[in-house]
């Protein structure tokens, strides 16, 4: 085979693996149109894809979570998401089937908080932020952290979105060691979440990592190291130099934080 | 808030003000921070929170007079199953 012959089944491979990657019914949501992939195939039995007005999702009926939540963060969307009432309703998506879905029981009396992936306060209609209340938005997630580093990490996002312009956002669970713990043996607790933004104006990518724990530690990692921890190429689309370079993010802080109150 | 019975689903979820509240079966959620202005928006909000701490207050009261409420709240323990990602 000619060196422009191997140049050639390269670059269709590389065009193969990218249109498997990149087929969503959403696409306005991911970089260039791509979605995520899975490395771990290990990931894969049991996934279904579900669009909303303002957010993508990968769901999966082993977790019965989300394994990421897409978004497409504009300065003009946020702004128009100010000050919409709010009365809503947690409950099971109806998309999925019984089998493989999480229910309202499932998380009761559990002690843990139904934590958003697609944030509420990132939906600027109300069929949207209706939306965001699907269980399969939904993960078991420490309250402590919910509340607070979460909610921080959520904020510091849509603040770095005002100043940037436009961000996309992926957020997710972590599932790592070799046991889980789960509600009722069907939920699946996540040991961390994540959080990559890209930037497409200044073509740098970052994410948050933090574990399903209280406290406000957190890091911040590029992309390629995500994607070593969660099995899943999130960026498809996007350079190895962007991948391999962690953008700066701003630090989270809790609401108390952020009004100058002591902690 | 006719929707928001305490404790009565795991659905119901209303804001007052910057303040999420999410009813459960065993407990009923507030967090985030609120300003109470000195102005109508001030009134408004405290009625709100009003009624919400009145319902919640009449229910676990109306439990304790009929000598049905525990001592604490039992969270149900986890489950540990196998990493199916491993």
């Amino acid at each position: 085979m000619t060196r422009s012959s191997i140049s050639a089944l390269f670059i269709l491979l590389l065009t193969a693996s990218l249109a498997f990657a990149g087929r969503t019914a959403c696409p306005q949501f991911y970089v260039d149109g791509v979605a995520p992939d899975f490395v771990n195939r290990k990931l894969t039995p049991k996934t279904r894809q579900l669009c909303n007005d303002g957010y993508g999702v990968e769901h999966s009926g082993l977790t019965r979570t989300p394994l990421w939540a897409a978004e497409r963060l504009t300065r003009d969307g946020l702004q128009r998401a100010k000050g919409l009432p709010r009365v809503n309703s947690f409950r099971p998506d109806p998309r999925l089937p019984v089998s493989e879905r999480a229910e309202l029981r499932d998380f009761a009396r559990s002690g843990y908080d139904r934590g958003h992936q697609a944030s509420l306060a990132d939906q600027h209609t109300e069929a949207s932020r209706d939306q965001t209340f699907f269980l399969s938005n939904m993960i078991p997630q420490d309250s402590d952290n919910n509340r607070n580093l979460w909610e921080g990490i959520e904020t510091a996002i849509r603040n770095e979105t005002k100043r940037r312009g436009e961000l996309y956002v992926l957020t997710g669970p972590l599932f790592q060691g070799n046991q889980i713990q789960s509600l009722k043996g069907r939920v699946m607790i996540p040991t961390g979440l994540f959080k990559a933004v890209y930037d497409p104006a200044r073509r740098e990518a970052g994410a948050y990592v933090v574990a399903n724990a209280p406290g406000m530690q957190y890091q911040v990692v590029s992309i390629a190291q995500l994607e070593g921890i969660t099995g899943i190429r999130l960026f498809p689309s996007l350079s190895a130099k962007i991948r391999n370079n962690a953008m700066r993010l701003p630090e989270p802080r809790t609401y108390q934080q952020r009004r100058g109150g002591n902690q | 808030m006719s929707k928001f019975t305490p404790y009565a689903d795991e659905s119901a979820s209303i804001e007052i003000g910057s303040l999420t509240v999410e009813n459960r079966l065993d407990r009923v959620s507030i967090f985030g921070s609120i300003d109470l202005t000195k102005d109508q928006e001030g009134l408004a909000l405290v009625l709100a929170l009003k009624e919400l701490i009145w319902e919640v207050a009449s229910e676990l009261e109306g439990m304790e007079s009929a000598g049905v409420l525990p001592q604490e709240v039992e969270v149900e323990q986890t489950v540990t199953i196998a990493n199916p990602f491993k």
